[in-house]
């Protein structure tokens, strides 16, 4: 795999050498990482809990600063930009999010419109027209008069995106977006995703527990463990039950479905001293 | 929920939050101005508020609104004899009256504002440590420190912003969170009160217990000009950050994280917002003492009707903040006439009331 120094990208997003510690002389979260995320592509970050890909993921959004290392963002030192400016390529969607009870959709769409206010600046036709394109976008059109406090989990996942898209973010962070909700509306987020990725060319990160909707939407994964990058590069490449093992320390099987274009994980057991197809006992 | 189903957003429940509001102050500061212990008819009332006597008179109309020694810097001449009606509606009631509608602005404004920053609809103005200060830097004042009295307004002020930065660098361990400034108010406010309660004990006679008391419920009586114009450009400053900052309110209600993904310096603001929160809740202290409850219900009251988009919130709270104290500082001064009682008790009274109904009502209350 060819990829390009990450210090010298123009455009593009790369983390170099990254350290993150919750805590002075606590174990680093992430030690010592490097990663350059493909640009216009999807990139999946998996890896057991408290692998750092959760932390990876808010880092490489600066939304966390890391003890040492860079990252840079088309061309410059992510530290450089102001707080607005960030928030005007990227957008981050957490895993929880909170509300006032009585905000409507359309309300929660508008904030995602604040890096590009000025101070006093009132709401231009720019940003109800960014805020209409990401309600549509999002398919949260039809629920903008609804309070986000009365919809089930994944329209509030669409609304909390219409929001990240009223920010014509160009990078799209999602942390676990898809862990809360049933099968159809994980499938639907995911979608969306792929979506927003084909057409508007949107750089997409994000994290995922279910290994089939990663071997199914991503372009790029970058396993984690132990806050260090375990492998990298496409689904075919990372799922594989060396990887899975070390990773996840799981069994799995590859299966092929058969018109043959994807493949799912079958995960059989937890991994034993002595490795066996049919699990521990 | 049905498809098409529009809620109530605004529009009419704020106009009729607006028009009873007015009404309702107008009413109080019509029988403010009307009533009490010099008896004058409705008539002779209205008269000396509107007839010429004063209105007449520029140089008299200044020399009450700006004060006595404005109006000699100015080279105003002595005012001619003014009848004892006029002059009591001029300079007792009425001012008492505007006072009670800048208090009522202040502490809505500030409760607003704190409600947000701690995204809890259970705090007050005086979360963050201004009663606590304010209150003991009183008690010091009229305790052990009686020469200091004159200044005893500005010095309230300055122990309540005092004690404001104290929570806050109590609460500092890089950078702060909601919790984290209520737990060091929490804190500040224990030990304040402990100390403030202990100083009675030092109190040489009744009148400075009373008068006390007074401070530290929160009482208009006795205000005038002087007290208009200490309070209103503050007023005039909070009222204009607190609508120039309802767009950070707002997203700060969305929580740190994302309001900081969205570009928002969170601390500075946070920080900022309190600040003008401050001053609001330490000027109306340094007029009428400490009001309880103004700044923790008409909040509530307002957003139950407009909703928490804080432009609708604030632009409520400057017609119900008024309404609630200027009604609640006429039944205190009236109701049990001719004692009167500081207007903090009335506030109290109506404060326990309308939890007591909000309980009841709400199945979930308190976050925001």
């Amino acid at each position: 795999m060819s990829q390009e120094s990450a210090t010298f990208t123009i455009s593009g997003l790369a983390g170099n050498d990254l350290t993150v510690r919750y805590r002075q002389k606590q174990t680093p979260v992430i030690a010592g990482q490097t990663v350059a995320i493909p640009e216009g592509k999807i990139t999946v970050f998996i890896g057991p809990n408290g692998s750092g890909k959760s932390t990876l993921l808010k880092t490489l959004a600066w939304q966390l600063r890391p003890e040492m290392g860079t990252v840079i963002l088309d061309g410059r030192n992510i530290a450089e930009f102001s707080p607005k400016e960030l928030a005007c390529r990227l957008g981050i969607l957490f895993q929880e999010n909170s509300a006032p009870n009585d905000l409507t959709v359309e309300e929660l769409a508008y904030h995602g419109r604040y890096p590009h206010r000025r101070l006093f600046e009132s709401l231009t036709p720019e940003d109800s027209e960014a805020v209409e394109r990401a309600l549509q976008l999002s398919g949260s059109d039809r629920l903008r008069h609804h309070l986000i406090s009365q919809l089930s989990s994944g329209q509030k996942q669409l609304a909390w995106i219409a929001m990240l898209l009223s920010q014509s973010p160009k990078y799209l962070f999602l942390d676990e977006p898809t862990t809360f909700l049933d099968m159809a509306h994980q499938f639907e987020i995911m979608d969306l995703v792929r979506r927003l990725n084909r057409e508007l060319g949107n750089t997409v990160l994000l994290s995922v527990h279910d290994l089939n909707l990663a071997a199914r939407y991503a372009d790029h994964i970058i396993a984690l463990r132990d806050g260090r990058v375990v492998a990298e590069g496409s689904s075919e490449e990372v799922l594989t039950v060396e990887i899975l093992r070390e990773v996840f320390q799981v069994e799995t099987r590859i299966v092929r479905d058969l018109a043959g274009d994807s493949f799912y994980c079958v995960p059989l057991g937890k991994t034993c001293e002595q490795v066996s197809v049919k699990g521990c006992r | 929920m049905p498809e098409n189903e529009k809620l109530p957003r605004g529009g009419k429940a704020m106009a009729l939050l607006v028009t009873l509001s007015s009404f309702a102050v107008l009413l109080a500061a019509f029988v403010q101005v009307g009533a009490g212990s010099y008896e004058m008819t409705w008539r002779q009332a209205w008269h000396a508020l509107t007839g010429a006597e004063v209105w007449g008179q520029p140089e008299l109309l200044l020399r009450l609104l700006l004060g006595e020694n404005v109006a000699r810097n100015l080279g105003f001449g002595d005012p001619d004899a003014i009848a004892t009606t006029t002059l009591i509606v001029w300079t007792v009631r009425l001012p008492r009256v505007l006072v009670g509608i800048m208090v009522g602005i202040n502490l809505a404004f500030s409760g607003s504002i704190f409600q947000a920053i701690t995204r809890n609809e259970m705090a007050s103005p005086y979360l963050l440590g201004v009663s606590s200060g304010a209150g003991l830097t009183i008690m010091l004042v009229l305790v052990l420190f009686p020469a200091l009295g004159a200044h005893l307004p500005l010095i309230a002020m300055a122990g309540g912003m005092g004690a404001f930065l104290l929570v806050y660098a109590i609460a500092w361990n890089h950078g702060t969170s909601p919790v984290r400034l209520v737990l060091a108010g929490v804190i500040i406010g224990a030990i304040a009160g402990s100390i403030q309660t202990g100083l009675f004990f030092f109190a040489r006679d009744l009148t400075v217990v009373q008068n006390a008391l007074a401070w530290t419920t929160g009482s208009l009586t006795g205000v005038g000009w002087e007290q208009v114009r200490m309070i209103a450009p503050w007023t005039l400053v909070c009222v204009i950050l607190g609508f120039s900052g309802t767009r950070y309110l707002d997203i700060l209600l969305l929580g740190d994280p994302t309001a900081k993904s969205l570009g928002m310096p969170v601390e500075r603001t946070r920080f900022l917002l309190a600040a003008a929160a401050i001053l609001s809740a330490a000027s109306a202290v340094s007029v009428a003492g400490l009001i309880g409850f103004v700044g923790l219900i008409v909040p509530h009251i307002v957003r139950s009707l407009v909703g928490s988009p804080h432009r609708r919130l604030l632009a409520g709270c400057l017609f119900a903040g008024p309404a609630l104290l200027t009604c609640a500082d006429a039944t205190s001064r009236l109701a049990l006439s001719p004692v009167q009682i500081p207007v903090g008790i009335v506030t109290g009274v109506l404060g326990g009331g309308f939890f007591l109904y909000l309980m009841r009502r709400k199945q979930e209350f308190g976050r925001l």
